[in-house]
C-alpha cells in the first residue's frame, strides 16, 4: 500500500501534465502548427541547451520563493493570494535598504537588505490576516486587493518619490542603483568550474541555494515538529484543534507571516541578484505563478522545487517556441494554466481513491476466534 | 404491497445488506429493528431510491420496479422521512413542503398561496398542528418532524418510511408522533418504522422485521411477542439490558458551576445561572432536549466559550477564564459531542489523533520535534488497551467506523489519569457492542473515582448510569433528582418546560 | 469646499452610474453562482473573456456584414454582447465542471480559471488581432436620450448619451431578484446552495442545478467584461477588468448575496470607481484615487462581514456518497 502511493504521487502530477500537453495540442492544432514541432522545440531548445538550463535555474529561483510562500499559506488553509503585492513591497523595502545605507560590509549590508524584503512582505500579509482574524474578512478577496494597492504604491514610490534623480529626463524610471555590499553574488565563478559560462552563468546568484535551504527546512519543521503538528490539525479541522487547547489563530497568524516573509524575497532574484536597482518596469506576475507551483507542488516544499525547475523550463523553451516553431509563446501560458486545472483534478480523484482504498483496508476483521464464538452459538 | 427480494448491497470493506427478503403489507405499520450498523437504513435507502442494489428485486404493488432516484420513489407513492431532518432552516414550512414539486405558474412564478393553503388543508386532514408561514429556524423537533411528515403526505405518499424517528423527540413528542402515525393508519397509508428502541416498536407496530449484520433473521407479529425475544434476535444472543450499578462511595467535589452564564447567539445567553457540582466516584447526569444549552454548557466548562458571568472551579481551583489547554492540564478530559469536527482531526493518522492535545507532554517531545517513537509505541499500546480495530496506526481517523473512532476519543481521553470527565453524547450513533464498550468505561471511571458529568440526548442512558440526574431547559438547570427518583415520564414533563422545580429544592451531593 | 462640492456633481453621478454597470453585472453573476453554493472566484477571468470577446464580435460582424451594419449599426455591438455571453458561459462552463463534477476546491478552480483567462486572452488576442494586449477600436450601442429631461440643460450630464445596456442591466437586477424569491428556478437554486442533499431527497438535481447556477454567472460576468469593451473603452485592452469581478464579489457579500442588495453595493463602488477617472480633481496621488475602489471593498468586507449571511452551503462540493 505504502509503495502503491508514493507512486501514486508521482504518476498523478505526470498524468495532468500529459493532459495539458494533449489540450494544449489540439489548440495548436486548431492554429495550424504542427504540435510535435511546437514541443521538439520546446524540448530541444529548453532543455539540450546549457544556456537553456542555466537559464532555468535564474528564473525557477523566484518561483521557488513564490511558490513555498503560496504553499505555507495553503498548508494553513489560508488562501495567500497575495504574494504578488507582497513581493512588491519586499523588493521596494529591499531596494530601500539598498541604496540608502552605503559604506556598510557586504556581511552586513545584505543580511539586513533580504531582512528588509522579508519585513516588507509581512507588513503587506499583517493587514490581510489580521482582518481575517479579527473581523472575519475573507482573505482572498482582501489580498487581491491588497495586490492592486501595492502596485499603485510601487508606482508612486519609484516614479514620484524615490526615482534615482540621475535619470530623470531619460525614459528610465527607477531607483537609485545599490553598492555591491547589497547584492547578491553571482555563481558565476563556481559555476565555471563545471564548464558552465555565460551572460546566464552570470545571472544564477547565491539565492537559489538560498530558496532551496529554505525549503528543505520547511519541509522538516511542517512535517517532523510539534509546530507542524500543529499546523496540520489547525489546517484541517480548526474546531478540533482548538478543543485540543492548540491555539488556532496564532498558528494562522504565524504561518501567514511566514508566507509573507517568503513572499518578500520573491523579487531579490531580480532586483539584487540582476539589475541591482528596482526600476518600474521589473517582472511582474511571480506571485501568481507561485499559485500554480504551489498547486503543483501540492503544498509540499520540496515539491515546490520541482515543480518551479517545470515552470521555468516551460518559461524558458516558451521563447524558443516562439522563435523557432513560430507559435505565440502565450501557448506555454495556456499550458501552464491547463496543468494547473488538470493537476487540481487529478489529486481531488487520487485523495478520493486513497481515501476509499484506506477505508477498506483500515479496520483488520474481528480475530478469527470471536467469529466462531458466534458461530457457535 | 411492497416485497423486496435478495436486496444485497456491498460497500468498500462491508455487505451492508445481505439477500434481504421484505414484505410490507397495505396499511401496516411495519417495523425494522436492528442495532445501529444492522443495514435498516441502507436498506431502506435503497427503497427510496438513495443506493442501488447490487443485487435483487423490489416489487411495488406487485409489478417489478427500478427504483433509481427519490424521485421515482415518490412517484411510487414511496416517501421518507430522514432521522436527521432535510429541512432548510430559512425556508418557511411551506416552501419547505412544496421543493421538489412546487406549484408554479407562468415563467415558473411559485403559487405560493396556493401552496400555503395546500398545506394548511393537509395539516388539518390529519390534525398537525403547523403554520405554513413560520421559518423552520423558529420550530422545535416535533414540529420539524411534522413538517417532514407533511412533505411526504404533500408528494401523495401512501407508503411512509420513518428512519429512527423518535432519537430525537421527548416521550410527550414520542406520544404524540404515535397518535399521528395511528391516524395516517386509519386513512390508510402504510408506515415503515426503523427504530432500536424495543418498547416503542412493540407499542406502535402491528409486524416486526428483525435484521441483523446485514440479514433478515425473521419477521413477528408485535402482539405477543416480547422485549427479551426481539433484542435476542437482534443481537444474537441474550443480552443484558440494564448494565450493573454498584454503590460507590462519593468523594470530593471535583467539577462545580457556580451560577455561570453563557452567552448564545444574538446576545441572548445560552445558558443561564446554572449551578452544579459533581464528586468524584460520581455520575452527574444532564438530561435535556438538544439545543437547551447543554453544547454551550460543556464548552464552557472545558475554556472554549467565555462565561459572562459565575465562577466554574476544578478541585476548587477557579478556571472560569482559563484556556483549553490550561483546562485539560488540570486533568479534565472530554469526550466532545461532535467527535468528527471537535474529536479528532479526521484526515491525520491515528497515531496522531490519539495524542491530540496531549502531543506537547515531555514524553512525546524531543526538543522542537515531535518524538514519533515514543507517539507511536503509546499509541500501539493504546490501540491494545482499547481493542481499537484497525490494520495500522497510520490509518487516518477517517477511514475507521464510528465506533472505533469514539475508542480512539475515549483511549486519549483515558490515559492521562484526569480527575473530572465531562462525555456529551458518548454512544451517539454506535452500535450496540461500542456503546455497551463505552458505557463500560464510563462506570468503570466512576468506579476509580473520576467524577463524570454525562450530558445525553438518550434517555434510557442518562437513567441508568447516573447517580443525579439535572435536567436542562431553555439554558437553565429545571430540576434535579436523585437515581431512581424520576421516571421517564416525569423527566420529559421538565425536559419540554412543562415543568419545574422552585429554585434551591434541587439535591444537594450527598 | 470646492472639492465637496465637485464630489457630487452630476457629471460625476452619471459617471458613477455608467462605471457601476460592469461591476453590477458581475455581481449579479455572482449571485447566482453562490446562491446555489457554489463560490466563483473566476469572475475576474470570465469577465476578461468578456472583454475580450465583446470587442471581437463586434469588430468581426462590422468586418463580415458592414451592409448590415451600415444599415442598424447596433447589430456590431449587439453580436459581441451575444458573443461575450457565450463565452461567458462556456468558460464558466469550467468551472463548473472542475468544482460541481470534479469537486476541486472552490477557490482552488477560481484562481486556476483567472490564470488560464489572461493566457488565454493573449493568445486568442494574437490570433484575432496579430498583436497580444490589445484590439482595433469598436463601435458601441447608439446612446439613448431621455425625453423632455434631456431638454433641461442642468439634467444634461444624467439624461442623456445614456448607454441602452444600462437600463437593461437595471431591469436585469428586477427580474433577477424576482427570479430568486418567487420563482421554482430561485427557490431550487437556492435550496440547493443551502442543503443540497435536503434537495437532493426531494428529486432535485443538484448537480443540474449547481451547473445552472454558475453558467448564469458566467453569462453576466461575459455581459459584464462586454460592457466594459464595448461601452465603454470601444476596445479590448490587457489588463482592462482592473480587478472588477473581484470587486464584485465583495459587492455580492455587501449585499448579502441579494440582487437588490448588489445593486447598492455596485453603486458604492462605482462612486469610487468614478472618482478614480478623475472627473473632479482630487489632492492625492492619481495612483491612489486609481484603487480606491479597492480599498474600499477592502474596509467594506472588513466592517460588514459579520453581518452577512451566506447560502449555508456555499463552497461546499456536493456528493451523494460522502457525508
Amino acid at each position: 500500500m505504502k509503495w502503491r502511493l508514493f507512486a501514486l504521487q508521482f504518476a498523478t502530477p505526470l498524468l495532468a501534465i500529459l493532459f495539458g500537453v494533449l489540450i494544449a495540442s489540439i489548440i495548436v492544432l486548431a492554429i495550424g502548427q504542427n504540435p510535435l514541432d511546437v514541443f521538439g522545440v520546446l524540448i530541444r531548445f529548453g532543455l539540450l541547451r546549457s544556456d537553456s538550463l542555466l537559464s532555468i535555474l535564474f528564473k525557477a529561483t523566484p518561483l521557488i520563493f513564490a511558490g513555498l510562500a503560496v504553499a505555507l499559506s495553503f498548508r494553513a488553509a489560508l488562501w495567500n493570494i497575495g504574494v504578488e503585492g507582497q513581493f512588491y513591497i519586499g523588493a521596494f523595502t529591499a531596494a530601500y535598504i539598498g541604496f540608502t545605507l552605503k559604506g556598510l560590509p557586504i556581511f552586513i549590508h545584505l543580511p539586513l537588505t533580504i531582512l528588509a524584503a522579508a519585513a516588507g512582505g509581512m507588513a503587506w500579509a499583517l493587514i490581510p490576516i489580521v482582518l481575517k482574524l479579527r473581523r472575519g474578512a475573507h482573505e482572498v478577496i482582501t489580498t487581491i486587493m491588497m495586490n492592486y494597492i501595492a502596485a499603485a504604491l510601487i508606482l508612486y514610490l519609484i516614479a514620484d518619490v524615490f526615482r534615482d534623480p540621475s535619470q530623470v529626463g531619460t525614459p528610465r524610471v527607477r531607483t537609485p542603483e545599490f553598492p555591491p555590499s547589497a547584492r547578491v553574488p553571482s555563481m558565476g565563478p563556481l559555476l565555471e568550474l563545471f564548464g558552465l559560462t555565460g551572460p546566464d552563468a552570470n545571472k544564477v546568484n547565491w539565492l537559489l541555494p538560498f530558496g532551496l535551504v529554505l525549503c528543505v527546512v520547511f519541509a522538516i519543521v511542517l512535517s517532523r515538529t510539534r509546530f507542524g503538528y500543529e499546523v496540520r490539525a489547525v489546517a484541517f479541522s480548526p474546531l478540533a484543534a482548538e478543543a485540543a487547547g492548540i491555539p488556532n489563530a496564532r498558528i494562522q497568524f504565524l504561518m501567514f507571516m511566514l508566507s509573507g516573509a517568503v513572499a518578500g524575497l520573491v523579487g531579490l532574484n531580480d532586483v539584487l541578484g540582476f539589475f541591482g536597482y528596482l526600476d518600474i518596469d521589473f517582472p511582474k506576475g511571480l506571485g501568481f505563478l507561485g499559485i500554480s507551483v504551489a498547486l503543483l507542488a501540492k503544498n509540499n516544499p520540496l515539491g515546490v522545487i520541482l515543480a518551479a525547475l517545470l515552470f521555468g523550463f516551460l518559461d524558458r523553451g516558451a521563447q524558443g517556441v516562439q522563435f523557432f516553431a513560430r507559435t505565440p509563446k502565450e501557448v506555454i501560458v495556456i499550458l501552464q494554466a491547463l496543468i494547473i486545472l488538470a493537476i487540481v483534478v487529478a489529486y481531488e480523484l487520487m485523495t478520493r481513491y486513497v481515501r476509499k482504498q484506506r477505508k477498506r483496508e483500515a479496520e483488520r476483521p474481528p480475530p478469527a476466534a470471536t467469529v466462531a464464538a458466534e458461530a457457535g452459538r | 404491497m411492497i416485497v423486496l427480494r435478495g436486496i444485497t448491497k456491498r460497500f468498500p470493506g462491508v455487505v451492508a445488506n445481505d439477500h434481504i427478503d421484505l414484505e410490507v403489507r397495505r396499511g401496516e405499520i411495519h417495523a425494522l429493528v436492528g442495532e445501529n450498523g444492522a443495514g435498516k437504513s441502507t436498506l431502506m435507502r435503497i427503497l427510496y431510491g438513495l443506493y442501488q442494489p447490487d443485487e435483487g428485486t423490489i416489487e411495488v404493488n406487485g409489478r417489478p420496479v427500478v427504483i433509481d432516484s427519490p424521485r421515482t420513489a415518490l412517484a411510487l407513492g414511496i416517501g421518507m422521512v430522514h432521522q436527521h431532518f432535510m429541512l432548510i432552516p430559512r425556508f418557511t414550512v411551506a416552501e419547505n413542503v412544496i421543493l421538489g414539486s412546487e406549484p408554479a405558474g407562468a415563467f415558473g412564478r411559485l403559487q405560493r398561496r396556493e401552496a400555503e393553503e395546500r398545506v394548511r388543508e393537509l395539516c388539518q386532514q390529519y390534525g398537525f398542528a403547523l403554520d405554513p408561514a413560520a421559518e423552520v429556524s423558529t420550530l422545535s423537533v416535533g414540529e420539524q418532524q411534522r413538517v417532514e411528515i407533511i412533505k411526504v403526505l404533500y408528494r401523495g405518499a401512501g407508503v411512509l418510511i420513518l428512519d429512527e424517528p423518535t432519537a430525537v423527540l421527548v416521550p410527550q413528542e414520542v406520544d404524540e408522533l404515535f397518535v399521528n402515525l395511528r391516524r395516517l393508519r386509519e386513512q390508510g397509508k402504510t408506515i415503515i418504522f426503523i427504530s432500536h428502541m424495543l418498547d416503542e416498536v412493540l407499542e406502535i407496530s402491528d409486524r416486526i422485521t428483525v435484521l441483523r449484520r446485514g440479514r433478515v433473521v425473521g419477521t413477528v407479529p408485535a402482539a405477543g411477542t416480547t422485549k427479551s425475544q426481539l433484542a435476542e434476535m437482534m443481537v444474537g444472543r441474550p443480552v443484558l439490558l440494564e448494565l450493573e450499578h454498584p454503590p460507590v462511595m462519593p468523594g470530593d467535589v471535583r467539577l462545580e458551576a457556580r451560577d455561570i452564564t453563557v452567552a448564545g447567539r444574538g446576545g441572548k445567553p445560552a445558558v443561564h445561572r446554572v449551578s452544579l457540582a459533581v464528586r468524584a466516584g460520581e455520575i452527574y447526569g444532564i438530561a435535556g432536549v438538544e439545543g437547551n444549552g447543554q453544547t454551550e454548557f460543556v464548552e464552557a466548562l472545558v475554556g472554549l466559550r467565555p462565561v459572562i458571568s459565575g465562577q466554574i472551579l476544578i478541585d476548587g481551583q477557579e478556571v472560569t477564564h482559563a484556556t483549553a489547554r490550561a483546562v485539560r492540564l488540570l486533568g479534565v478530559a472530554n469526550i466532545p459531542e461532535d467527535r468528527h469536527r471537535r474529536g479528532l482531526v479526521l484526515p491525520m493518522a491515528v497515531w496522531e489523533n490519539v495524542v491530540l492535545g496531549h502531543h506537547a507532554r515531555r514524553q512525546f517531545l524531543n526538543g522542537a520535534f515531535v518524538d514519533r517513537q515514543a507517539v507511536e509505541s503509546f499509541a500501539d499500546k493504546q490501540v491494545e488497551k482499547f481493542d481499537i480495530r484497525l490494520s495500522s496506526i497510520d490509518v487516518p481517523a477517517l477511514a475507521l467506523s464510528g465506533g472505533n473512532q469514539q475508542k480512539v476519543i475515549v483511549a486519549r481521553e483515558f490515559s492521562f489519569s484526569p480527575k473530572v470527565l465531562i462525555a456529551a453524547q458518548p454512544t451517539r450513533g454506535l452500535d450496540i457492542g461500542a456503546t455497551e464498550f463505552v458505557e463500560r468505561q464510563l462506570l468503570e471511571a466512576r468506579a476509580n473515582g473520576m467524577a463524570v458529568l454525562l450530558i445525553s440526548a438518550n434517555l434510557e442512558e442518562v437513567l441508568s448510569l447516573s447517580d443525579r440526574i439535572g435536567v436542562m431547559y431553555s439554558g437553565e438547570l429545571v430540576a434535579e433528582f436523585r437515581r431512581g427518583e424520576a421516571t421517564p415520564q416525569e423527566l420529559g414533563l421538565y425536559m419540554t418546560g412543562t415543568r419545574r422545580q422552585t429554585a434551591g429544592t434541587g439535591v444537594s451531593p450527598s | 469646499m470646492e472639492t465637496l462640492v465637485s464630489l457630487l456633481t452630476l457629471a460625476l453621478i452619471a459617471s458613477a452610474i455608467r462605471v457601476t454597470m460592469p461591476i453590477l453585472l458581475a455581481a449579479l453573476g455572482a449571485v447566482y453562482s453562490e446562491r446555489g453554493g457554489v463560490i466563483n472566484i473566476g469572475l475576474e477571468g470570465i469577465m476578461i473573456m468578456g472583454t475580450l470577446f465583446g470587442a471581437v464580435g463586434d469588430y468581426v460582424f462590422a468586418q463580415r456584414f458592414p451592409g448590415l451594419v451600415e444599415s442598424v449599426p447596433d447589430l456590431a455591438p449587439a453580436a459581441g454582447v451575444l458573443v461575450a455571453i457565450l463565452a461567458g458561459v462556456l468558460f464558466a462552463l469550467i468551472h463548473a465542471v472542475v468544482t460541481v463534477t470534479f469537486r476541486v476546491d472552490q477557490i482552488i478552480s477560481g484562481v486556476a480559471l483567472n490564470l488560464l483567462a489572461v493566457g488565454a486572452a493573449r493568445f486568442l488576442n494574437i490570433l484575432f488581432f496579430e498583436v497580444s494586449t490589445q484590439s482595433p477600436g469598436v463601435s458601441g450601442f447608439t446612446p439613448l436620450n431621455i425625453p423632455i429631461l434631456k431638454d433641461i440643460p442642468a439634467l444634461e450630464p444624467i439624461a442623456t448619451s445614456i448607454s441602452p445596456m444600462i437600463p437593461a442591466a437595471l431591469l436585469l437586477v428586477l427580474i433577477s431578484h424576482w427570479v430568486l424569491l418567487r420563482t421554482r428556478f430561485g427557490l431550487r437554486l437556492r435550496a440547493v446552495g443551502e442543503h443540497p442533499l435536503a434537495a437532493d431527497t426531494l428529486g432535485i438535481n443538484v448537480i443540474r442545478t449547481r451547473y445552472a447556477g454558475v453558467m448564469i454567472s458566467g453569462a453576466f460576468a461575459g455581459m459584464a467584461g462586454a460592457y466594459l469593451a464595448i461601452e465603454q473603452a470601444h476596445l479590448y485592452f490587457e489588463g482592462m477588468t482592473q480587478g472588477r469581478g473581484f470587486i464584485a464579489l465583495a459587492a455580492m457579500i455587501f449585499g448579502n448575496w441579494w440582487p437588490l442588495g448588489a445593486l447598492g453595493a455596485s453603486a458604492l463602488f462605482g462612486y469610487f470607481d468614478a472618482l478614480s477617472l478623475r472627473v473632479v480633481r482630487l489632492p492625492v496621488p492619481s495612483q491612489f484615487i486609481n484603487v480606491l475602489p479597492h480599498i474600499v471593498s477592502i474596509l467594506v468586507l472588513a466592517g460588514f462581514v459579520r453581518r452577512a449571511q451566506p447560502p449555508a452551503a456555499d463552497g461546499i462540493p456536493y456528493s451523494k456518497e460522502e457525508e
